[in-house]
């Protein structure tokens, strides 16, 4: 079965056509100067009634009076105007961005709302003829009307259908074809009928099919089943060529945000933070009035889970996750990292960064126990003279590490895993005191579990991998 | 023989005058006439209507300017018609006699007209004159009591609707001429009337309940009687012997509220206010349609660019995604133009004061505000049509003019048509006061002390600056 289609097309052509004999007047009075005299409006309807329309509209009374002056108008033929004819199967591709629509206040906002792609069908060329009679009960009267009609046709007028932007059919012209003074033998003779004289208009229409709108589709597949042909969310989210430009991406005007504990912070480009990237310890959230929904509200909405942050890295790529207001603080959206765009950890993770000279197990860290990995943050232990009895485990042994190495409870005893002075690892042998130390030049990860943040061994310091501050430039929301 | 001959009158019934014969046959016709017609109410033709006003002043020569109504006049000497038309307000009864016919409607697009609806009736002659003191002739209009409609299918109509027939001819009856050869009956051809300016003054007669006041009558609220030319409408009951303009001492109100606008014969006897109504309904659809001329961009959003950078493109599909480092957005950009929407008279409604892409801010006034910033928009609304500037950091620059106009026929819609033909404002003169704008190219600036035909000293309706 077809799918039913039907957009009144030839019903707005004739609804405009009586507007645009609407209003006009005849004067009826004797009056020599014209003035005072009763301007009576002319009817305009539909000439091809229904026999039952008419009779309600005659009270169902052969006593009821017809009425004139009176114009009424009909389809008197609608045929292929192959003059006219363009390509038949060409198909107008075109793409718009609507604004937001609030359908709380049925205002469009000043922000930019979805993106679509309309394909239009070449719409077939019609001339429509519309005949328009004139009933006038005196000459008078039809000179009138006629005197009133006639200088606006020079030889048309045009007539809109619609004031749709994408409507490339709506424009027409009313163009006069003939006229006739009137429909009675002249003089009269013995019969007294109705005098009307006629208009004979022809509009050359289009016809059209229904646009084909690309967006609304591919929404519904994106918001049911958030992924690409590979399983990919993020890349669903993010592929322009995948979403049919219905991605919107933005540089919010210079701000920064501030990653923290899954958090993103809005800040403003001049705000600083105690903690920069390349230190280990996370910022403090700096004092801020900046609202997340201020900000995406400047381009759009914000759509939960969907709307994506992707934030530069310094090698090029890009950590992506999927954001939400944070409904306790509008300072914050909650950011859920696609694991997929983090670095994969090199090495396994850590339970904190200790400084080892200020603590130690079971003396402000949990007792030792198998598995237990720390990063240093400071030389410990030496190969000669005593050792740090709080490092030496129950076997009594020598931890003898520098800062940025990871060390491990082996069961027995502290043992370096990671020796940020050698790409050796193990360390075996481990490198003589007092030598110069040989810096692992390689690329390292490694997530601390107690605050899941992920650093990164640049070659000489432990930084934070991705989190921390993002100028202007080098984050992207994607709404 | 001879003589017998000449001495008897010749055997001929004719007479050249109306005899004892004639008259017994009329007397015989008349009294057959009023046992077997029927009562036909009939609206005497006067003739043309005079103008209340300018009795003396000459006027168009081919419109008489006749200083009594007489139906020897004729109203337009070019057209020869009579389009206002002055009826007696007495209504003649005159007995009649038509024959009977089965009608069909004849659906036309003008409504139902009933085919083969043309009566001829007879009248008796002499009773016509005596009754209406000339014959019936065309124009006179005919009232059949006995074709009342009582149930129309409108049954709020306050009375049956009445059937009114037109005069189309009259003659001598060819049935109606007696043995004498003298004619007694007077035929007349009569169509349905219509609801046209000819017959106003029958159509705009009141179509109230019949229901003479009566001071000894109690009536209860609501009820409408008629009171000499006056219908009245009782705002409370109203008891017995209360006078009509008698004042209700409970609320010192008048018993009696005047009707000022009686509904009348052609309010519910024609389809004129149907086919208003119709027309009206068709005109507000279209004008939902079509508010406005040209289209309507509001929906659009207009992707802001920077200076160079080309506007028109929007953001498609297949181009390239932006990046942080390109150009678009930021800190004081709004789009330059309308984009990609710009075309053949797109834009907001003129009527919307922000009438800037985006739906963004827009100052609107007769001059540009003091301290712009880059990319504000200022409406001047002292242009015609209103223009739309923008800020650019170094000058205003003109984007576009608000031209997107209503259909209707206000006077300030941008079309041509209400600029020229709905044209309502007027030109003040040192001599003649304000005069209307709006001039036939006949009569114009005639040196006339009412400045030609069209009038002066007019309620000042001055042209808005740029018009």
């Amino acid at each position: 079965m077809q799918q039913f289609f039907y957009d009144g097309q030839l019903r707005r052509y004739l609804e405009q056509f009586a507007r645009m004999f609407s209003g006009f007047q005849v004067e009826y009075g004797r009056n020599i100067a014209g003035k005072n005299d009763t301007l009576v409006r002319v009817p305009v309807r539909y000439g091809d009634a229904s026999r039952q329309a008419q009779t309600i509209i005659q009270d169902n009374s052969a006593n009821n009076m017809p009425s004139a002056p009176l114009m009424t108008f009909y389809i008197s033929d609608l045929s292929f105007d192959r003059d006219r004819m363009q390509n038949p199967t060409f198909v107008s591709t075109t793409s718009v961005r609507q604004r937001t629509y609030d359908s709380d206040t049925d205002t469009y906002e000043t922000s930019q709302s979805n993106a679509f792609t309309i394909e239009r069908y070449m719409p077939a060329p019609y001339k429509l003829t519309i005949k328009l009679d004139i009933w006038t009960s005196n000459t008078n009267q039809k000179m009138q009307i006629w005197e009133q009609i006639l200088p606006l046709i020079n030889p048309s007028l045009e007539v809109q259908t619609s004031d749709s932007y994408l409507d490339w059919t709506s424009l027409s012209i009313v163009e006069l074809e003939s006229t006739g003074w009137t429909s009675r033998s002249i003089p009269m003779g013995t019969e007294d009928a109705i005098d009307i004289s006629t208009f004979t208009f022809a509009l050359p229409i289009w016809l059209t099919l229904p646009a084909k709108v690309k967006k609304l589709g591919v929404v519904e597949r994106v918001i049911a089943s958030i992924f690409d042909a590979s399983g990919d969310a993020i890349n669903a989210v993010t592929n322009n060529d995948l979403l049919l430009g219905t991605r919107q991406v933005f540089t919010p005007y210079g701000y920064q945000v501030l990653l923290i504990d899954g958090k993103l912070q809005a800040l403003r480009k001049q705000q600083t933070v105690d903690e920069l990237n390349n230190q280990l310890a996370p910022p403090d959230s700096p004092e801020s009035n900046l609202m997340w929904p201020a900000v995406v509200g400047l381009y759009g909405t914000l759509r939960p889970g969907i709307s994506v942050i992707a934030l530069l890295q310094e090698d090029g790529t890009e950590v992506m996750g999927t954001v939400a207001y944070d409904p306790l603080d509008d300072r914050f959206m909650l950011f859920t990292p696609d694991t997929d765009t983090i670095p994969a950890n090199t090495l396994a993770p850590i339970n904190a960064v200790i400084n080892p000279l200020t603590s130690g197990p079971g003396e402000g860290l949990p007792p030792a126990a198998v598995g237990q990995r720390y990063l240093l943050t400071e030389n410990i232990g030496s190969f000669v003279g005593p050792y740090d009895s709080a490092w030496a485990g129950s076997a009594g042994g020598r931890l003898v590490a520098v800062a940025n190495d990871i060390i491990e409870y082996m069961g027995s005893f502290w043992q370096v895993v990671y020796n940020s002075r050698s790409d050796k690892f193990p360390v075996d042998p481990p490198v003589p005191y007092g030598e110069q130390p040989v810096i692992d030049p390689s690329v390292q990860y490694v997530t601390n579990m107690t605050t899941s943040i992920q650093y990164k061994w640049t070659g000489q310091s432990w930084v934070k991998s991705y989190q921390g501050l993002y100028p202007g430039g080098q984050w992207r929301l994607i709404l | 023989m001879d003589s017998i001959n000449s001495s008897m009158p010749r055997l001929s019934l004719y007479r050249p005058y109306r005899s004892k014969d004639y008259q017994f046959i009329d007397r015989t016709n008349s009294e057959m006439y009023t046992v077997g017609g029927l009562d036909i109410y009939v609206h005497k033709y006067l003739g043309p209507i005079l103008d209340p006003e300018q009795n003396n002043t000459p006027g168009d020569a081919t419109l008489p300017n006749y200083n009594s109504t007489n139906p020897l006049f004729i109203e337009d000497l070019l057209l020869l018609e009579n389009r206002d038309r002055a009826y007696d307000n007495d209504v003649y009864i005159m007995r009649g006699v038509y024959q009977q016919q089965d009608i069909d409607f004849d659906l036309t697009q003008f409504g139902l007209f009933l085919n083969n609806d043309t009566l001829f009736i007879t009248f008796h002659y002499n009773d016509m004159i005596d009754t209406f003191g000339r014959k019936l002739m065309s124009g006179d209009v005919l009232e059949f009591p006995n074709l009342r409609d009582y149930n129309p299918l409108n049954t709020l109509n306050p009375r049956a609707l009445p059937k009114y027939y037109v005069i189309q001819d009259a003659a001598f009856a060819g049935e109606g001429f007696s043995v004498t050869w003298l004619p007694h009956l007077w035929r007349v051809k009569a169509t349905p009337m219509v609801n046209a300016q000819e017959y106003q003054q029958i159509i705009n007669q009141p179509f109230m309940p019949e229901n003479i006041w009566d001071n000894g009558n109690f009536y209860p609220q609501g009820e409408i009687v008629n009171c000499g030319d006056t219908y009245y409408q009782a705002s409370t009951p109203v008891p017995p012997g209360t006078a009509i303009d008698a004042i209700n001492p409970d609320t010192d109100l008048p018993y009696w509220t005047v009707i000022t606008n009686p509904n009348t014969v052609g309010d519910s006897a024609s389809t004129r206010n149907k086919d208003l109504a119709i027309n009206d309904a068709l005109v507000v659809q279209a004008n939902v349609d079509v508010p406005y001329s040209g289209y309507d961009t509001t929906k659009f959003y207009i992707l802001p660019t920077v200076e160079g950078q080309s506007a028109f493109a929007g953001f498609r599909a297949d181009q390239t995604t932006p990046r942080v480092d390109t150009t678009e957005g930021g800190d004081g950009t709004t789009p330059q133009d309308w984009g990609y929407t710009l075309g053949y008279m797109g834009g907001d409604a003129p009527t919307d004061s922000t009438y800037a892409p985006n739906g963004l801010p827009v100052t609107p006034g007769v001059s540009f505000p003091p301290t712009p910033v880059s990319g504000d928009y200022c409406l001047r609304l002292d242009y015609f049509p209103n223009r739309l500037f923008r800020y650019n950091g170094k000058g205003w620059i003109h984007i576009s003019d608000n031209i997107r106009s209503e259909l209707d026929w206000g006077s300030n819609n941008f079309t041509q048509r209400s600029s020229f033909v709905n044209n309502t404002y007027t030109v003040p003169t040192v001599d003649l006061g304000n005069i209307p704008s709006r001039q036939s190219l006949s009569k114009l600036l005639e040196p006339k002390a009412d400045n030609g035909d069209q009038g002066g000293n007019l309620p000042p309706n001055p042209r808005p600056p740029g018009r």
